[in-house]
C-alpha cells in the first residue's frame, strides 16, 4: 500500500489551472525530489497535500485513507509534516517552544503532555544542532536559521511523511551537502519518507532523491529515477524556456 | 507546586488591597473599583491577550451575568428554604448564560479573523441589548430591579450587607480565580496552543493544532469570567439591571485599554494595568469631574503608539535572564 | 390605495432618501479599511464633527448646511491628515488591536472635546424650504437636496477614481501595496490622503445628515452611526465605497420599511427591534458572504 497517493488531482484558482490531473505516489521511506520552474504548480501541489486547501477534482489517500477533505490539523495526526517555502516559525516564541509544538500537536499519538514535548524536541534540536540556541527568538534568526528550525519542528512531528518546500534556497553549496547528509539520515534512522521541492538547485536532487518527478505548467511532466530525469533532454528544455515537443503535444491537445 | 510561585504575588495583592479597604476609612469603595477593573483584565486578558483576537462585544458576558443574577433574585427571593442559595444560583446562572451565549457566539464569530471578527461581535452585543429591548425580554428597557426581592428575603440589613460587602468580596475572589485560571492555562498545552495560533494561525493549523477548539476554551473561560464579574460587581451590588447600561460598549474598551496598559498575555499585566487605570480614572474623576475621558484619550492614544508592549511587557523584556523572570509573567 | 400600503409606500421613499446619506456617511469607512485595512471604530465622532459644522454655520452665519459641504469635507480632510500623521502612520502593518484602540481612542477624544467645548446638551436649528406634495407622501425638500447632492459628490468621486492620477495610484495601491511602492507610488502619501479623504467624506457624511435630522445635535450621536455604518460596509463588501453607497440604500429601505411593519405588531417595540435586524442581517452576511451582498470589488 502506498503511503501517499494522489489521484488526478486538479486545482484551478480562477482562470488558472495550477495543477492538472496529477497522480503520484509515494512508498513508505522513499525519498522523491519535485522539481519544475516557478509556477509550475509545486506550491499548490504541496498545499493540496497538508490540507491547506482541498481539490477541485481527484483525490488524496494516506495509507490506503482518503483524506481529500480532511482538515490540515488532522492530517499531522496522521502523519504529514511541512516546512514553508518563506519561513513561518511562531515568531515570538523560542526555538524550544517552536519545535515543542510541533511535537505536541503535531503526532501520530496527538496527546502528548507539554514535558514530554519538551523532551522530544530537546532530541530534534541536538540532531538538527540548535540545542545550544534553543532559548533564542525564533523571529530573531536568519533566514537560513528559520529554515533549518522548520525542519527540526516537522521533524518533531514524527512524520510519516516529510514535504520540504524549497528547503535549501539560500544556501551555500557546502550546507547543502550538509543537509543532504542529514536528510539522509534521518531517512534511514527514523524511516521517514522525504519529499524534497525544489525549483533548480539540482545538486540537491541528485544527491538525494531515489525518484524525481517533474512539473511544468501544472501538470506532471515525467516521472523517472533520478539520474534519467534530469538527464532527459524534454527538462533541460523546459528550464531553459525551450518549447519541448510533449509540452507542445499537450497545448494543442488542451486548446 | 513551583509553576505556581507567580500567584503568590498576585493573590498577596489582592490581600493587601482587602486589608486597607476594610481597614482604611473610606477606602472601600475605591479598593473595589480597583479589584473590580483588574478582574475585568484578567478575565479579558485570558481571550484578548492568549489569543489576539479582539473580542469587541465583550461586555455582552458582563450583561447577561448580571441578567442571571437579576433573574435568580428576582423569581426565588419568596422561597423559604433556599436563603443565600439564591445568591449563590444567581452566580452560577449568570456564568452558565455568559457561557452559552460565548458558545454561540464563538460557533458563528470565531470562524472570521480579525477585523470582520471584531465587527461581529460588536453585532452580537448591540444585537442582543436590542433584542431585549425590542421584544421585551427581562424587563425590555426598563430592566430588573432587585432591591425590593433582597430587602424581602434578606431583610433590610442583610440586603445591605449583599450590596456593600458581598459584592465587593466575591469581586476579590474572581479576581483571584482570574489569576489562578490564567496561570492555568500559561503553565499548559494550552497556551503554547494559543500562542501558536496568535503567532501565525494557518501555520498552527498545518502544525497539528486544533485551533478552533483551544480559540473556544479561552473563548468561554474568559466569557464565564465575566459573567461572574456582571452578576456579583453590578447586579449585587447596583440591585438593577438596565440594557442600556450593561451593554454599554465602553467596558470592553476600558478592558483592552486595561489589557494593554499592562501587558496582553502576561499574568500581572491586566493586574498591574487594571490597577492603574483605575487609580487614574478614580483620581481624575475627583480632581478633575467630567473631564477624565477628555484626559484619558490621549494617554491611551500615547500608550498604543509608543509602548504596544504594554508595562509588564517592558518590564519582562528587562528582567529576561535575571531571578525576577520567574516572578514577572 | 389602502392606508397601509400607502404608508408603506411613503416610508420606503423616505427609506430611498435616507438610504442616499447613509451612503455618504459610510463610504468613508470602507475607503479606509479599503486603502489602509483599517476599521475606524471612531467614524460615528466625525459624523458628529460634521453635524456640529451645519449647526454653527447655521446658527453664526446663516448658512444652509449645502453650503457647508466643502468646509466640512476640508475640515475632514484636516483632521484626517493630522490623525495620520500623529497616530496612524506608526499602526499600519500592526495587529488590529492596536489600531482598533486607536481609532477607537480617537473618537473619544472627539466626543470630549466637543463636550468641552460646547456642552452635552442637545442641539438643533431649523432650516425650512418647503416641501414636494405627492399623493402617498409629502417629502420636505432638504431631503431631496440630500439626495441630490449625495448622488453628485459620489459620482464626482468615481469619476477622480477613475481617470485622476491619484485617484489610479490609490487603486494601484489598494491591489498591492508592494506593487505600488515598486513602480514609484508613494505609498505613505497616498496611505495619509485615502485616510484624509475618508475622513472627510465621514465629516462631509455628518453635515448632510443633519439636512434630514437638524436636531439631537451633541457630542454622542455618533455611536448609533457607527454601528450602522458598520451594517452598511458590510453589506456593501468593506473595501468598496461604491458598494458601501449603493448599500446605504438598501440599508434605509429596509430600516424604514421594517420600522414600519415591525410597528404593527403588538408587544414588540419597533425602533429597538429595527436595530436588532440590522445586527442580525450584519451577522448574517459577515457568515455567508462577507464579500458583502453586492460582492464589489473596487
Amino acid at each position: 500500500m502506498a503511503l501517499l497517493k494522489l489521484e488526478n488531482v486538479t486545482k484551478r484558482f480562477g482562470g488558472l489551472t495550477a495543477v492538472d490531473r496529477v497522480s503520484l505516489e509515494i512508498a513508505h521511506g522513499e525519498a522523491i525530489g519535485i522539481v519544475g520552474p516557478n509556477g509550475s504548480g509545486k506550491t499548490t501541489l504541496f498545499n493540496i497535500i497538508s490540507g491547506v486547501y482541498p481539490p477541485d477534482e481527484g483525490r488524496v489517500f494516506f495509507e490506503g485513507e482518503d483524506i481529500t477533505r480532511l482538515p490540515p490539523y488532522k492530517r499531522t495526526h496522521l502523519g504529514i509534516g511541512r516546512t514553508f517555502q518563506i519561513p513561518r516559525p511562531f515568531s515570538a516564541a523560542t526555538v524550544r517552544e517552536n519545535v515543542a509544538i510541533g511535537a505536541m500537536f503535531g503526532t501520530l499519538s496527538g496527546n502528548v503532555r507539554v514535558d514530554e514535548a519538551l523532551e522530544i524536541a530537546d532530541r530534534y534540536l541536538k540532531l538538527t544542532g540548535f540545542y545550544e540556541q534553543r532559548d533564542k527568538i525564533s523571529g530573531k534568526l536568519t533566514p537560513v536559521e528559520k529554515k533549518m528550525m522548520e525542519i527540526a519542528r516537522a521533524l518533531a512531528m514524527r512524520p510519516k511523511l516529510l514535504l520540504l518546500d524549497e528547503s535549501m534556497a539560500g544556501m551555500p553549496p557546502k550546507d547543502i551537502d550538509g543537509m543532504i547528509k542529514f536528510l539522509k539520515k534521518v531517512k534511514e534512522e527514523e524511516g521517514i519518507a522525504i519529499v524534497s521541492m525544489v525549483e533548480h538547485i539540482m545538486r540537491a536532487v541528485a544527491g538525494f532523491a531515489q525518484r524525481v518527478v517533474v512539473m511544468h505548467q501544472g501538470r506532471k511532466l515525467l516521472e523517472a529515477p533520478t539520474a534519467e530525469a534530469l538527464s532527459d533532454s524534454r527538462v533541460v528544455d523546459i528550464y531553459l524556456g525551450r518549447p519541448s515537443e510533449e509540452a507542445e503535444d499537450a497545448e494543442s491537445r488542451r486548446s | 507546586m513551583r509553576r505556581f510561585y507567580p500567584l503568590i504575588p498576585v493573590l498577596l495583592l489582592y490581600l493587601v488591597l482587602y486589608v486597607i479597604g476594610s481597614e482604611v476609612r473610606g477606602m472601600w469603595q475605591p479598593m473595589a473599583l480597583l479589584a473590580f477593573y483588574a478582574a475585568l483584565g484578567q478575565a479579558f486578558n485570558i481571550f484578548l491577550g492568549m489569543t489576539g483576537y479582539v473580542d469587541f462585544g465583550y461586555v455582552a458576558f458582563l450583561a447577561l451575568g448580571s441578567y442571571g443574577m437579576a433573574l435568580s433574585v428576582s423569581s426565588l427571593y419568596e422561597s423559604p428554604w433556599l436563603g443565600e442559595g439564591i445568591i449563590l444560583i444567581g452566580l452560577l446562572l449568570g456564568l452558565a448564560m455568559a457561557a452559552v451565549l460565548s458558545l454561540a457566539v464563538g460557533a458563528i464569530a470565531l470562524r472570521l479573523r480579525g477585523a470582520y471578527f471584531a465587527i461581529a461581535t460588536i453585532g452580537v452585543n448591540e444585537g442582543f441589548r436590542y433584542l431585549i429591548e425590542g421584544v421585551k425580554l427581562w424587563g425590555g428597557s426598563e430592566g430588573i430591579i432587585i432591591s425590593r426581592p433582597l430587602r424581602e428575603a434578606f431583610g433590610a440589613a442583610g440586603a445591605n450587607q449583599l450590596s456593600t460587602f458581598w459584592a465587593d468580596t466575591l469581586i476579590y475572589l474572581i479576581a483571584a480565580l482570574a489569576a489562578l485560571i490564567t496561570l492555568l492555562y500559561m503553565r499548559s498545552k494550552i497556551s503554547y496552543a494559543l500562542t501558536a495560533l496568535r503567532e501565525d494561525e494557518d501555520a498552527a493549523k498545518v502544525m497539528g493544532v486544533h485551533t478552533t477548539k483551544y480559540k473556544i476554551i479561552a473563548f468561554i473561560t474568559s466569557a464565564a469570567l465575566g459573567g461572574l464579574i456582571g452578576a456579583a460587581g453590578w447586579t449585587l451590588k447596583l440591585t438593577y439591571v438596565f440594557p442600556a447600561d450593561v451593554f454599554n460598549i465602553t467596558y470592553t474598551v476600558e478592558a483592552i485599554v486595561i489589557v494593554l496598559l499592562g501587558g496582553a498575555g502576561t499574568l500581572l499585566g491586566p493586574l498591574s494595568g487594571g490597577l492603574i487605570y483605575a487609580a487614574l480614572k478614580y483620581w481624575l474623576s475627583v480632581t478633575f469631574p467630567g473631564l477624565q475621558l477628555l484626559i484619558l484619550a490621549p494617554i491611551i492614544l500615547l500608550i498604543i503608539v509608543a509602548f504596544p508592549q504594554g508595562l509588564i511587557g517592558v518590564l519582562k523584556a528587562k528582567v529576561k535572564g535575571t531571578p525576577l523572570e520567574k516572578v514577572i509573567v | 390605495m389602502p392606508l397601509f400600503w400607502s404608508m408603506l409606500l411613503g416610508n420606503l421613499i423616505h427609506g430611498v432618501l435616507l438610504g442616499s446619506v447613509y451612503g455618504m456617511m459610510t463610504m468613508g469607512l470602507s475607503f479606509i479599511f479599503g486603502v489602509l485595512r483599517i476599521v475606524n471604530v471612531g467614524h460615528g465622532a466625525f459624523i458628529m464633527v460634521g453635524a456640529y459644522i451645519a449647526l454653527w454655520m447655521f446658527l453664526l452665519f446663516g448658512l444652509p448646511p449645502l453650503a457647508s459641504i466643502p468646509l466640512a469635507a476640508a475640515t475632514g480632510m484636516a483632521l484626517g491628515f493630522i490623525f495620520f500623521y500623529t497616530v496612524i502612520r506608526r499602526l499600519v502593518g500592526t495587529p488590529e488591536l492596536t489600531t482598533l484602540l486607536a481609532t477607537f481612542a480617537i473618537g473619544i477624544l472627539l466626543e470630549e472635546v466637543a463636550k468641552f467645548l460646547w456642552g452635552p446638551d442637545f442641539r438643533g436649528f431649523n432650516w425650512l424650504v418647503g416641501k414636494w406634495i405627492l399623493p402617498v407622501t409629502t417629502i420636505p425638500l432638504n431631503k431631496i437636496y440630500a439626495l441630490i447632492a449625495s448622488i453628485a459628490i459620489a459620482i464626482a468621486l468615481y469619476v477622480w477614481f477613475r481617470k485622476a492620477r491619484s485617484g489610479m495610484a490609490i487603486r494601484s495601491v489598494m491591489e498591492d501595496s508592494e506593487g505600488a511602492r515598486v513602480c514609484g507610488v508613494n505609498v505613505e502619501g497616498i496611505y495619509a490622503l485615502s485616510f484624509a479623504i475618508g475622513i472627510g467624506l465621514t465629516v462631509l457624511g455628518g453635515t448632510l445628515l443633519t439636512l434630514f435630522i437638524p436636531v439631537g445635535i451633541n457630542p454622542y450621536m455618533g455611536g448609533i452611526y457607527t454601528l450602522k455604518a458598520f451594517v452598511i460596509a458590510v453589506l456593501g463588501g468593506l473595501i468598496s465605497p461604491w458598494g458601501a453607497f449603493y448599500a446605504g440604500f438598501i440599508f434605509g429601505l429596509i430600516e424604514n420599511g421594517s420600522y414600519t411593519l415591525l410597528g404593527l405588531i403588538p408587544g414588540i417595540e419597533p425602533f429597538s427591534m429595527t436595530q436588532f435586524l440590522a445586527f442580525f442581517l450584519l451577522l448574517v452576511i459577515l457568515l455567508l458572504r462577507p464579500t458583502g451582498l453586492l460582492g464589489a470589488r473596487a
